[in-house]
């Protein structure tokens, strides 16, 4: 077994399920949280992630097949995919990734569920096919102000980690998550959006 | 090259002198306190910073060994802040600027934070975790801005312990006696705790938190342990993601022995040099203004009179860095 990524989630290892590649996730225990809380976390978040992961493939949307399932240890063993990571992609390509990231979220949400973690590290683009992962954040709901937490994450980290391309980044996921949600369900969760930056310290001048 | 910073935004009125090189040749501060259980009353702050003003400022020359002959620019925090608190530094700035004829420029004072950490600090290019009464954010320097990879989504780390405080019967700032209590305690008692990828909500911990403040010190170690949880797992995520390999924390909650440790491990787990400002520093202070005045400098003229106006309502990363 080989680490290949300390996450801030889990330790990622490359690892072997019935002779095929596969990546086994644990969520160690974290020595600085108190016990009590970072068994919850870690036992509740992996439960999560398995359930959710294999019910967004019900519907289309592509995520790594779940091998094993170990709540004692915390941990998953699941298909390991091959690709780049959009963060990582050109900025070409991130504009018209951006775009499917719309189809996927729309599908998501549509389907009653928030990824919790959007991110452009969370999306592997993978022979044409672009992968979602890491679901330990997210949850079942279908209310507006869920959905637009999630909306306001990506756009936080596209005008932050992305900021050259931000318009054409942010305007190219709209676009993809309008075409799955519909305008009225984009302008309500758009504005809830706005309403969230608001709240946010010293957006509104006073 | 010599600064005079003046520091007034919430409860501190301070001045401090120091020099390009990075030397602070002063640093006087006189904080307003409230009673005990209020929070800070603008307006009595404001009256406090006034009457403080003369004696802080002579302070601050006189340490330094200078006359305000000898000052190359002024600089004040300009905002984010209480209005009536602001004003107090800036009408101190603007006499002595125009009368004396000293470029003037106005600083935003949480850019202070940063940029005085870094000097202290010695980071290069850090990811930075600001936890003050006013912020509570993950920053990363990028085309001139400091850019948000995460933020708290309500209220701050600072204001979260201070509102609790409160209630239990402190004066702001609070954040020293909650450690103390939670010290004397390991009974965790099971709390909100609200991670949104890199993003935090403390509104519904500190309602939470309330409700169990009949045992006084279980709840300040509850508190203390679900909050930094969250802040430290929001920065191990955007640690993770900007693989950035240094953490700075600035600020007045950047003191809290708990909160460094927490957030020590981290960085050993992520590989990556732990950087914290050290504690006479990471409360409000002239010597951060003074510091992002002297930085400032090397890239602009000072401000016209006209335009030095105070803030109180101003984003960090709305503000242009060209030095």
């Amino acid at each position: 077994m080989k680490l290949i990524k300390k996450g801030a989630e889990g330790d990622l290892y490359l690892t072997t399920w019935n002779k095929q590649k596969s990546i086994l996730k644990v969520r160690k225990k974290k020595a600085y949280r108190n016990p009590l809380l970072d068994e919850k976390i870690r036992r509740q978040r992996t439960i999560k992630e398995a359930q959710i992961i294999v019910e967004a493939k019900s519907f289309g949307v592509d995520t790594p097949l779940i091998y094993l399932v170990d709540i004692k240890s915390c941990s998953i063993v699941m298909q390991h995919i091959e690709g780049t990571l959009v963060r990582d992609l050109s900025d070409s390509k991130l504009v018209r990734c951006c775009n499917k990231i719309g189809y996927i979220v729309g599908t998501l949400h549509k389907n009653g569920i928030m990824h919790g973690d959007l991110t452009t590290s969370n999306f592997i683009l993978s022979k044409n096919k672009l992968v979602t992962i890491d679901f330990g954040l997210a949850n079942k709901t279908s209310k507006p102000e869920d959905h637009a937490i999630d909306l306001r994450l990506l756009k936080e980290i596209l005008g932050s980690a992305h900021v050259y391309i931000m318009k054409k980044t942010w305007a190219s996921f709209l676009s993809g998550y309008k075409a799955i949600v519909g305008p009225t369900r984009l302008a309500q969760v758009t504005n809830l959006v706005s309403v969230i930056e608001s709240r946010g310290r010293y957006a509104t001048v006073v | 090259m010599l600064c005079l910073g003046i520091e007034s935004t919430a409860h501190t009125f301070a001045c401090a002198v120091v020099e390009k090189n990075g030397k602070i040749h002063s640093d006087v501060r006189k904080i307003y306190r409230p009673p005990e259980g209020e929070g800070i009353h603008p307006r009595e702050a404001s009256r406090h910073h006034i009457e403080s003003s003369t004696k802080v400022l002579v302070d601050s020359l006189q340490q330094a060994r200078i006359k305000i002959k000898d000052l190359d620019i002024i600089a004040y925090a300009a905002g984010p802040g209480l209005g009536p608190c602001l004003r107090v530094g800036a009408v101190v700035a603007r006499s002595l600027a125009s009368y004396y004829k000293i470029p003037l420029y106005p600083v935003h004072h949480a850019i202070g934070h940063i940029d005085l950490g870094k000097l202290l600090t010695g980071a290069k290019d850090p990811l930075v975790l600001l936890v003050s009464g006013g912020h509570t954010m993950l920053l990363a320097f990028m085309k001139e801005k400091w850019r948000v990879f995460g933020e708290t989504l309500d209220i701050t780390l600072g204001q979260l312990l201070d509102q609790f405080g409160r209630s239990i019967g402190f004066a702001s700032p609070c954040g020293k006696n909650i450690e103390e209590l939670a010290a004397k305690t390991s009974t965790y008692i099971q709390l909100p705790y609200v991670v949104k990828g890199n993003d935090v909500s403390f509104s519904g911990l500190l309602s939470a938190t309330k409700s169990i403040s009949s045992q006084k010190e279980k709840a300040c170690f509850s508190l203390q342990e679900t909050a930094f949880a969250m802040i430290s797992e929001a920065t191990e995520r955007a640690l993770s993601f900007t693989k950035k390999k240094e953490l700075m924390v600035v600020g007045g909650v950047a003191a809290n022995k708990r909160l460094s440790n927490m957030l020590k491990s981290i960085c050993k787990r992520q590989n990556c040099k732990f950087y914290v400002v050290p504690q006479q520093f990471a409360g409000d202070c002239g010597a951060q203004i003074a510091w992002t005045g002297l930085l400032e400098a090397t890239a602009k003229k000072g401000s016209a009179l006209e335009n030095t106006f105070v803030r109180q309502s101003w984003r960090l990363d709305s503000v242009n860095i060209n030095y």
